[in-house]
Formats: C-alpha cells, structure tokens, sequence
C-alpha cells in the first residue's frame, strides 16, 4: 500500500480555505531584513562599481545578504504557526480617504505556501551566488558589480512577489522579476543575440503582465480590496456577487492564466525562456530554472480559490490541457537540440508544464512538490552545464564534448549532472519520480475533458523526458574523452598560447555548490516520507495551510466528491499503485533508447537521422523538431510580420495624415483663425472687450444648444 | 460673534499697509529695504491669529471654516509672494539714488506702496471667503483686483506695463460690470443679497430655479470667470501676464484667481446644496462644463505654440482654471471642492517657484522670457534651473509632486460625481501639456547652453531666488503631508 494511495482513500474533514483568519503579527518587522538585505546588497554593488572595485567583494557581499535572507526565511519558518501571519513592514499605498478604501502595503502574508516558496528562493540564490562568485570571475570588475547587483534586485523582487500580501505589491515583484531578468539575460550587452533575447523575454512578458494587471483590477472592483486575507473572505462568504457583474469575476482566473503562461513559459508565450539561455548560466540555473519561472505556479495557488468559483473548472481544464500539451511539446524540441544548455531550457518549459497540468487536475500538492524538487535537480542541471561551458570556453554542443568523467577534476560535475538527469527522468526513489507521479495519478484520476488521454500523454511525455536527459548525459559525461573547445576567448587562461587547449576544471565554489544543490536534489526526496500530520508528508502539509489547500487530494475528496474520487483507473487498477510501475517503466525504456543511441552505439543515432531524413515521408519530423516545430517562424508570420507591416502603414499615415495634414494644419490653423480675427484680438481694449462680449454670447448660445438637443445626459 | 472680530485678519493686513505706507516713504535706505519684511510679518500675524484665536463665522456664510483655510493658505503663499517681489518696485530708482546720480524723493518713490496694494489685495482674497451676502462678495473681488491694476503698471518702467494695466483694468471693469448685473438679477429674483437667505429662496424652489435667476447666475459666474481667467474672459490674461514683471505675474496667476474660484463656489451654494445633495440646474452645469473644456483646451494648445516662456506659462495658467472648474462643477459632495482647495495650494506654489524662477534670472537687464534663454540654465544657474524644472513638473502634474496629487484629486471628484468624459477630455489635456511643460523641465537641466543662456545673469537681489527655492522645497515636501492636508481642506467645508 503505497503512500499515495492512502492520500487519496484517506478522509480529512473539510475545512474552509485556513486564510480568513490569520492574525496581525506587530512584533515581526524583522522578517523585513528578507527584503531589505537584497535591497542594501544591491546599493553596495552599486557602490563597489562606482569605486572600481576590482576584486571579488560584490560576490562576498551578495552571498552575505542572501545568507542572511535565508537565515531569516528559517527563523520565519521556525516560528510559523498555521494558519499564518500578515507581518505589516511599510505602510505604502492607503487611499481610504478618498473614498473606496483601497489599501496595499508592504505587508508579508506568511504562510505554509510563501513559506516554502521563500525557503527555496533564498536558499537557492545563496548557494548560487555563491558558485557565481567564481563562474563570472573573468569579468572581474564593472560587469561582476554589474551581475551581483542584478541577483541582488532579482532577490528583492522575487522576495516582494512570493512574501506580499495583497496583489499589487505582488505586481510590483512580478515587474521587479521581469526587470532584473531583462538586466540579467541582457548581461553579455555586445551579443546581438543576447540583446535580442533580452528584449524577447521582456517584450514576450509584457503580454503576461497586461493579464496580471487587468486581474489585479477586475480584483479590485468586482471583491473590492487586493489583500489576499480579506479577498478569501469576500470570496468564501459570496457577499461580491451581488456587488458586480458575473462578466468581471469570471475574466479573473483567464487574465491570472495569461499573466501565468507569459511568466512561466507555457503555451503560447513560452518562446522568449531558451532565448534566454544567452543570460550567464547561474541566471539561467536561478532565475529562469528554479525560481522566477515558477511564480506562475505560485500565482495560480495562491488564487487558486478564485479558480474554484466555477463549479465546472473550466479555467483550471485548460490550465492542465495547455500544461499538458506545452509539456509534450518542449519535450520533443528538447529531444532534437544540440546544445546542451538550450536541452535544459526546454525541459524547463516542459516540466513547468507539468507543474501546470498538476494545478489544472487539482492537485496543488504535486504541483508545489514539483516545484520543489525541480528548484533543486534543474539547478543542479544548469549549474553542470555551467561548469562545463565556463571549463571548455563556451562549448555546449553534445557531439563535440565526451567522456568527461573520465577526466581529471570533473568527477563532482559528472555525478552532480547524473544525479540531476535521474531526477528529471524520474528514476525510481529520487525526487522527481514521487513529485511528478503525483501528478500524473492525478490526472488519470480527476474528472475533466479527456483527461485520461492527457495521463497517457503526459506519461509519453515522461517517457521522453528521461530519452533526452540521458542524451545529455551519456554524451557528455559517459563514452570515450575527448573534446573540442569553444569559440569564447573572453578569459585570457584557456591555455590557446601553447597550442593547445586545457579544460579548467571547476574549483571549490562551484563544486561545493554543485555538491550541495545535488545532494539537495536527492534529498528533496525526503519531505514526501515526513508525515507531519497531513498525508502526503511535509510539502503537503506547507500546501494545506494556504490558499492553495482545495488541491490537495485528501482534502478535496472529502470537500465534495469521495465517492467519484476512485473511479479513475490505469489498466484496470488504482492509479496511483500503477504510477509506480508504469512511470518506472516508462523512465526506464527512455535511458534505455538513451543508452543505445548515445553511449554503446552512437553511431546509429547518426544513421537513424539519416534514415528518416532519407523518406520524404518521414524527413520532416526530424527537422521540424530540430527547427523547434517553426514555432518562432510562425509567431514571426502570423504577428511580428503583420505588426511590421501595420507599423509602417502606420508610419507613413503618421507622415502623411497626422504629421502634414493634422499638426502642420493644426499649427496653421490658429495663424489662419488669428487672421480672420484679427480687429478682434489685435491687442486693443475695445477689441478685447467685443471678443470678451461675443464670447459671453455664443457660450450662452452654445449651452442653450446644447440643452435643447440634450446631448448632455 | 462680533463681526469686527471676524474681520482681524484684514484689519492686521489694512494695518500692516499703513505701515508699509508710512515705512515706504521713509528717507533711510535701510528703512525702505524692510518693507518686504513688515509685509511679512503683518502677512504672519493674520497666519498667527487666525490659528490662535481666530474662531470660524458661525452664521450666514456658506462654508464657516473656509475663511480659516483661505486666511493660512493665502497669507501663506503671499508671504511667499511678498519675498518674490522683494525688489520689484523701483529697484532701479533705489539702485540710482544709492549710487548718488539722482536724490531720493518721497513723491516719487513707488516702493511703499506696491506693497500696501499688494497686501490690500491678498485682504480682499480674504474677505471673499468670508462672504455672507452679495455686496460683500462684490467688495471683495473689487478689492482684490484693483490693487493688482495698479501693480502690473508699478512693477515694470516699460510702456508695455503700463498698457497692460490699462487693458487689465478696462477690461476688467466691464467683467466687475457683468457680474453685478449677475448680482443685481440675482437679488430681483430671490429679494435678497443674503447668501443663506438665497440658499432657502432656492430651495424652497425644489430644484425649479426661475430664468431671471438663472441668467443672473450665469452671468455672474461669466463675470467673475475674469478673475480666473476662464473661456471666454481670459482675452487678457496673455497680453497682462506677459506686460507685468515675472514677479508680479505669479501674485496675478493665484490671488485673483484663488479669490474667483472661492466666490464661484460661494454661489453655486446657494443654488446647488440640496437637502439630498449636490446638484446643479442643469443650464448653470452645462455651462460650467463647456467652460471647463474650453479653458483648458484653449490654454494649453496656446501654450503650446508659444515660444517664450512667460507667455507660456500664462497660458498655461488659463488651462489650469479649467482643471479647477472641474472640481468645481464636482461639488463638495464628491469632494470635489475640497480637491480645488488642495489644487489652489498646490497650483500657487508651482505657479510661484515657476516666476520665481524667471524673476530671479535677467539677460542685458531685462526679463528672461524667451524658451532660447532657458536653454542649459543649470551649468550656470543650479538653483534656478532646477525651480523651474520641479515648479513645471508640479503643474505638469509628475508624481509625487504636490501638484500631481491635486490633480488626482481633482479627477477621482469629477469621476466619483459622474463627469467621466470632462475628465477623460482633462486627462487629454495634462497629455498635451506635457509637451510644453517638459520643454521647461528638459531645456534648463539637459539643453545645450547657447549664445543668450550664457548672457543670462542672477538678479542683484537674492530674495527672488529663495522664494523660488522655498516654493519647490514645499512641492516636494508636501506630499508627505497629504492625508492630513486633504482632510484639513475636506474639514473646512463641512457645515
């Protein structure tokens, strides 16, 4: 009898979501230090940049103030007492009077979810600021003060969405997360392809960000305030339906979706977050793998209860679909790249699908454990990546690098990667196996459309995942050594004087760092198996005091449908028994794929490309996965296109019409009508006075008109 | 309450102005040089009495405690004002009779009484807040304005000074004669002068006002729209801000129209405050509404094709009325009257850092006036430049300048009373002030010096500069104070 399963037989009573009463602590300014340490970090940098710092002390600097940012997220944690607190910091916006009462202040809404969430973040930005200390090091000086200080704003900004407790001060981090992933992505500034995909991301998050704000709005209007204590309680006692109209309450859950998909990645705005590999790889391991990219998830399950206002779950339906298909998508691009970075990335996007389709079949609980242990096996992932790239000048191609080890000092990189790869495949026992089988269960269990085609799809999906991480890693770090180097020369000791050139393999920042994300990986395994009073271990237990506490299972089958709950089956059994064998199996058939065609027989992965690019009938599969599914090609067609074409028409009706007809006439106009009255203004009294006189006049007339036709309602 | 009591303020101001009479014809250059300061300190003793022991008009005006609000706020900026035109009158008679080339002759001198008038004035301002029937009303926009005649013709020895003046008081003759006619139908329809005894005639009406008082309304309100330099009576206010000296033009820009403002509102009292609410005749709305459009329309658009600062700004002042007809047309209700008060605040003190600017700054001894003169100030003029650039930013309406929170103000009244296309038609219009109101901001901090900026010199007097300095200081500071400010200003206008 697997864990699993009793979470879901297992009958809790239903509680109202924990959140309408949460007490005011007073005595908590301190958990401030979470958002001010980043901030006075950022402020330093600045400082060491003005003074030409050229040594390593932003790093020091930053990994301190992060530090302690964790330290006081554990003490946080330590104290915390369900159902919560609203630790007030900073009174900002208070217009109650003017009317209308609207209130947003710097305020911490702690709680098991923001709790876990912060937990990570800061623990995370530690530790890899840490191994930036020593990756970013050939740029000693104005960049490295230019990076520390972007981590730093990142810090803050991404402590202000997850710790806010009403949603504009969440706005204001979601803007400050997309600001400091602009700054950061854009970091190598003389890269055209870097710059370009820095105003991507930003431009492709703006679309995200325009739902966001329209949601905080109709939030606003239709519940009347944006704090989320009081935004349960307006939605559990159902006083806002007789205040607004149903139109506005029901647009909410699709603009928090657009704002999720734009931040997270998904369909259809996925396409900015591989760009954004161009970024210096431990912003790609922190802000776009384990952290920033997982505030849409976090958005949802905190607003998770105005996706349950609608009795049929449309929205979160086309949550798990969207989720589901971004998930099978990224999974088949990723199979056909070759640069190891841009694999990552993809199986970025894919594995937030996943987080996606756990929130969509209402199951917050495997979502927000997916979260969490992907923080830590994607980090783990993209920091190898890092140490690879940053020890062979640049190089990321899988054919050029083999064998690695077998080499001297990459030993910690290798294992670190493989331990990575186990969990993103989902090797039995390791972290990723439990936090994406309660997914997948889940999704063969939930009622909704098709759900059941979308369990065997996401378990196709699975099925991949672990076919293109062991690419990864039997080509790179398994096989015979050998190497070619990369075409960055940006640090002078590559060793290319000699000749020859010699890998630098990774010293003790990044190992350690390494060392420890993996190690953490493996053991994020572990919360699964704390029982703590709420089944399904200690990240069921962090859910279950939120907002987000209708998706967990247990809860839910004893809300409303118990008796439905079971009727979900996979071959004939209980889903969640058959997960185990079935997504063990299904893991094991893709390392196995893995294995054969890119460690014992490499060569047939050459001539099976080759075989399918041979038939016309199957020649496109290949390239078109290569090619991404000409995804970019399309977005290019069907909107960049027509907006270039609009804005050119634009512009030359801007010329025409608005620059020579309206402006140059507009500007002639008062020189003509000047003209015409002339005798009246031409500065005399008695001319100022009959103007004055006859303006009397046609006012009067003008409003009597006015009137008369009633225009003026 | 004796009504003498009441009236201290002015009597602290009218005794103030006596002694600038006396003090301005003093032989003793040093004497002379200290009238600024008895304005000052009579200016400080209203402040001082009103807030000690001044008590409110239990009866009979429209809004007791507005006389307060209007005491602080109006001998607050003229102070400000005050040290403006420190130096303005005769400075270059002062600065001959002191290098000896001509002897000091009391006949001559101008210098006392610039500031008896200008102290005259900020008295009648005073005195329209405290109104209680349409006679006192009149006396007191009469004596605000005259005043301000004689000292667009003092403040400058140019023929164009003493044109504008002339014009300034023709013109506003016909406007005083346009609203007693307003007043005098008013009276033949209610047969009262008494404010609060019109309020009841009104009401007693049910909303059913007659045409005879509805057309002295209207052309009271056209009237008076003269001193707030409002569509169509604002045929001056170019030619007259532009004629006085920079000084003179920012007392021009607020106390008659703060004095406007007040008594428009004292009017629209009687005929707006129902039992259950706010609510005009429709014909006194309309008119209001056209006029609030047309004002700020015209005013900005015109400032936009003006090429010489001052002129600029004087039409954008015209524009700003139209913003406060806005809270005006709102009503207290909505708080929209409240939001002209912190407006008036707000407005007096960017529009007086913005002249102040100007004043401080002449080129070959005249004004600065031209956009070219502006250009790079800040290499040269640090203080200076940046006044400028803050005072236009503040009537520009940039957060988190003071002005930007009067305007917001302004629009959640006219939005939260219904009149969402007058503040959509508002918000157009701050867009297109914005054009010029950044050329101010932009050329004196990022504009390339040319060959008449770098001809531009700080006056000899140092006050100018200060007040500039204190003016932008408050836009800036102010904001903190908001919440309390904004409930001071609502406070006022309850009964």
């Amino acid at each position: 009898m697997s864990l699993l399963s009793m979470l879901s037989s297992s009958v809790l009573t239903a509680a109202p979501v924990p959140v309408a009463d949460v007490h005011q602590a007073f005595d908590m300014g301190w958990a401030g230090l979470i958002l001010w340490l980043p901030l006075l970090s950022l402020i330093a940098c600045g400082c060491c940049a003005m003074m030409r710092c050229t040594s390593k002390l932003p790093a020091w600097i930053t990994v301190g103030s992060l530090a302690g940012s964790f330290v006081t997220a554990m003490f946080l944690y330590l104290n915390y007492e369900p159902p919560g607190d609203v630790v007030n910091i900073v009174r900002w916006i208070d217009l109650s009077w003017v009317g209308g009462g609207f209130e947003a202040n710097i305020s911490f809404y702690i709680d098991s979810l923001s709790l876990l969430w912060i937990l990570f973040v800061t623990g995370l930005g530690t530790l890899i600021a840490f191994y930036a200390s020593e990756y970013m090091e050939t740029d000693l000086g104005s960049g490295y003060c230019r990076f520390f200080a972007g981590v730093s704003v990142f810090l803050f900004a991404m402590s202000a969405l997850v710790l806010a407790d009403n949603l504009v001060l969440l706005y204001l981090g979601w803007e400050g997360v997309g600001f400091a992933s602009y700054w950061l992505i854009g970091y190598y500034y003389t890269k055209p392809e870097a710059v370009a995909a820095a105003k991507k991301a930003f431009i492709v998050n703006r679309i995200g960000d325009l739902g966001l704000a329209l949601a905080v709005y109709l939030c606003w209007t239709s519940f009347g305030t944006v704090q989320y204590d009081e935004l349960v309680t307006v939605i559990e006692s159902g006083d806002y339906a007789r205040m607004t109209d149903d139109w506005s309450v029901a647009a909410i859950p699709w603009l928090l979706m657009l704002a999720a998909f734009g931040k997270s990645a998904q369909l259809p705005l996925y396409v900015w977050l591989p760009d954004a590999m161009e970024g210096p790889t431990p912003v790609s391991a922190l802000i776009h793998a384990a952290t920033m990219v997982t505030a849409g998830i976090y958005l949802l399950a905190r607003m998770y209860p105005v996706f349950l206002l609608d009795g049929d779950h449309t929205a979160l339906h086309v949550v798990a679909w969207v989720g589901g298909l971004t998930a099978l998508l990224a999974a088949t691009i990723g199979m056909a790249q070759y640069d190891i970075k841009r694999i990552m990335a993809y199986s970025t996007v894919s594995q937030l699908g996943y987080m996606f389709m756990g929130l969509g079949v209402l199951t917050t609980y495997g979502a927000a454990y997916h979260v969490f242990t992907h923080a830590f096996f994607k980090a783990a992932l993209f920091l190898t990546c890092g140490a690879v790239m940053h020890g062979f000048a640049g190089q990321l191609d899988l054919r050029k690098l083999s064998g690695l080890r077998h080499m001297k000092g990459w030993k910690i990189t290798s294992y670190a990667m493989l331990i990575g790869c186990l969990c993103l495949a989902g090797f039995p026992f390791t972290s990723g196996y439990f936090s994406k089988d309660a997914i997948l269960a889940e999704a063969f269990v939930t009622h909704g459309p098709g759900f059941q085609w979308l369990g065997f799809m996401a378990l196709f999906t699975a099925g991949l995942t672990a076919y293109y991480t062991f690419r990864v890693w039997f080509r790179v770090c398994a096989g015979p050594v050998s190497y070619e180097a990369g075409d960055d020369h940006h640090g002078d000791d590559h060793g290319h004087d000699d000749g020859h050139f010699h890998p630098h393999a990774p010293r003790f920042a990044m190992n350690s760092v390494m060392a420890i994300i993996a190690i953490g990986a493996l053991v994020a395994a572990v919360p699964y198996f704390m029982d703590s009073g709420v089944k399904g271990g200690w990240i069921a237990d962090m859910v279950n005091d939120s907002t987000a506490s209708e998706g967990i299972p247990a809860v839910r089958a004893a809300a409303d449908h118990a008796a439905d709950h079971a009727h979900g089956s996979l071959f004939g059994y209980d889903p969640h028994v058959a997960m185990y064998w079935v997504s063990g199996g299904v893991g094991f058939i893709g390392i196995a794929i893995a294995a054969w065609l890119h460690l014992f027989r490499r060569e047939d992965a050459v001539s099976l490309r080759r075989a399918l690019l041979s038939r016309s009938a199957t020649a496109w599969l290949p390239r078109a996965m290569e090619r991404k599914w000409y995804v970019d090609e399309i977005y290019h067609a069907l909107i960049r296109a027509p907006l270039w074409v609009g804005s050119h028409v634009l512009h030359g009706i801007d010329r025409i019409l608005v620059d020579m007809v309206l402006v140059d006439g507009t500007a002639k106009l008062p020189r003509l009508l000047g003209r015409w009255v002339q005798p009246l203004t031409n500065g005399t009294v008695h001319a100022s006075a009959t103007a004055m006189a006859g303006g009397v006049a046609l006012l009067v007339i003008v409003v009597l008109l006015i009137l008369h036709l009633g225009v003026f309602a | 309450m004796n009504i003498v009591e009441l009236l201290i303020p002015e009597l602290i101001l009218l005794a103030g102005s006596v002694a600038c009479a006396i003090v301005g014809v003093s032989t003793r250059r040093s004497m002379r040089d200290a009238l600024p300061a008895v304005a000052i300190a009579a200016l400080g003793a209203a402040i001082a009495w009103t807030l000690c022991c001044g008590d409110t008009l239990a009866e009979a005006a429209p809004m007791p405690a507005l006389s307060k609000w209007v005491t602080v706020v109006g001998c607050g900026l003229g102070m400000l004002l005050v040290l403006l035109n420190a130096g303005t009158a005769d400075r270059d008679y002062e600065a001959a009779v002191a290098a000896g080339r001509t002897k000091f002759d009391p006949l001559r001198t101008t210098r006392g009484e610039f500031y008896v008038f200008m102290l005259l004035s900020i008295g009648g301002l005073l005195l329209a807040a405290k109104a209680r029937d349409l006679i006192w009303l009149f006396l007191a926009l009469e004596l605000t304005s005259l005043p301000t005649y004689v000292m667009v013709a003092m403040s400058r020895r140019e023929q164009r000074a003493q044109e504008a003046s002339m014009k300034y008081f023709f013109l506003g003759a016909m406007s005083a004669a346009m609203f007693l006619y307003g007043f005098a139908l008013l009276y033949g329809a209610t047969g009262t002068v008494e404010l609060a005894a019109m309020h009841e005639v009104f009401t007693a009406q049910q909303g059913d006002v007659g045409m005879i008082a509805l057309v002295g309304m209207l052309l009271a309100i056209l009237g008076i729209a003269f001193k707030l330099a409002a569509v169509p009576m604002h045929l001056y206010a170019a030619d007259v801000y532009e004629g006085a000296a920079s000084s003179v033009t920012a007392f021009l820009g607020f106390v008659p129209k703060a004095a406007g403002a007040i008594a428009v509102m004292g009017l629209l009292w009687t005929m707006g405050m129902h039992a259950d609410g706010w609510l005009l005749p429709p014909m006194v709305e309309v008119m209001l509404w056209v006029m609030a459009v047309l004002t700020m329309t015209l005013g900005n658009v015109a400032a936009l094709l003006q090429s010489s600062a001052k002129r600029m700004l004087g039409w954008s002042s015209v524009a700003h009325s139209g913003y406060i007809l806005i809270g005006v047309i709102a009503g207290p209700d909505h708080g929209g009257w409240a939001a002209v008060l912190v407006y008036l605040l707000g407005y007096g003190l960017s529009n007086t850092g913005a002249f102040a600017a100007l004043a401080a700054l002449r080129r070959g001894g005249n004004e600065v006036e031209s956009l070219e003169d502006l250009s790079g100030l800040a290499e040269r003029h640090r203080g200076a430049a940046w006044t400028l650039a803050i005072s236009s930013g503040s009537l520009l309406g940039f957060p988190p300048l003071l002005g930007f929170w009067g305007k917001l103000l302004l629009f959640i009244a006219g939005v939260s009373s219904g009149h969402i296309v007058l503040v959509v038609i508002a918000g157009l219009n701050s867009a297109i002030s914005a054009a010029y109101y950044l050329k101010l901001v932009a050329l004196p901090l990022m504009g390339a010096s040319t060959a008449r900026s770098r001809e531009v010199e700080p006056l000899s007097v140092q006050w100018p500069r200060i007040a500039g300095l204190i003016a932008a200081a408050a836009v800036i500071l102010l904001p903190i104070g908001l919440p309390a400010i904004a409930a001071c200003a609502a406070a006022v206008l309850v009964n």
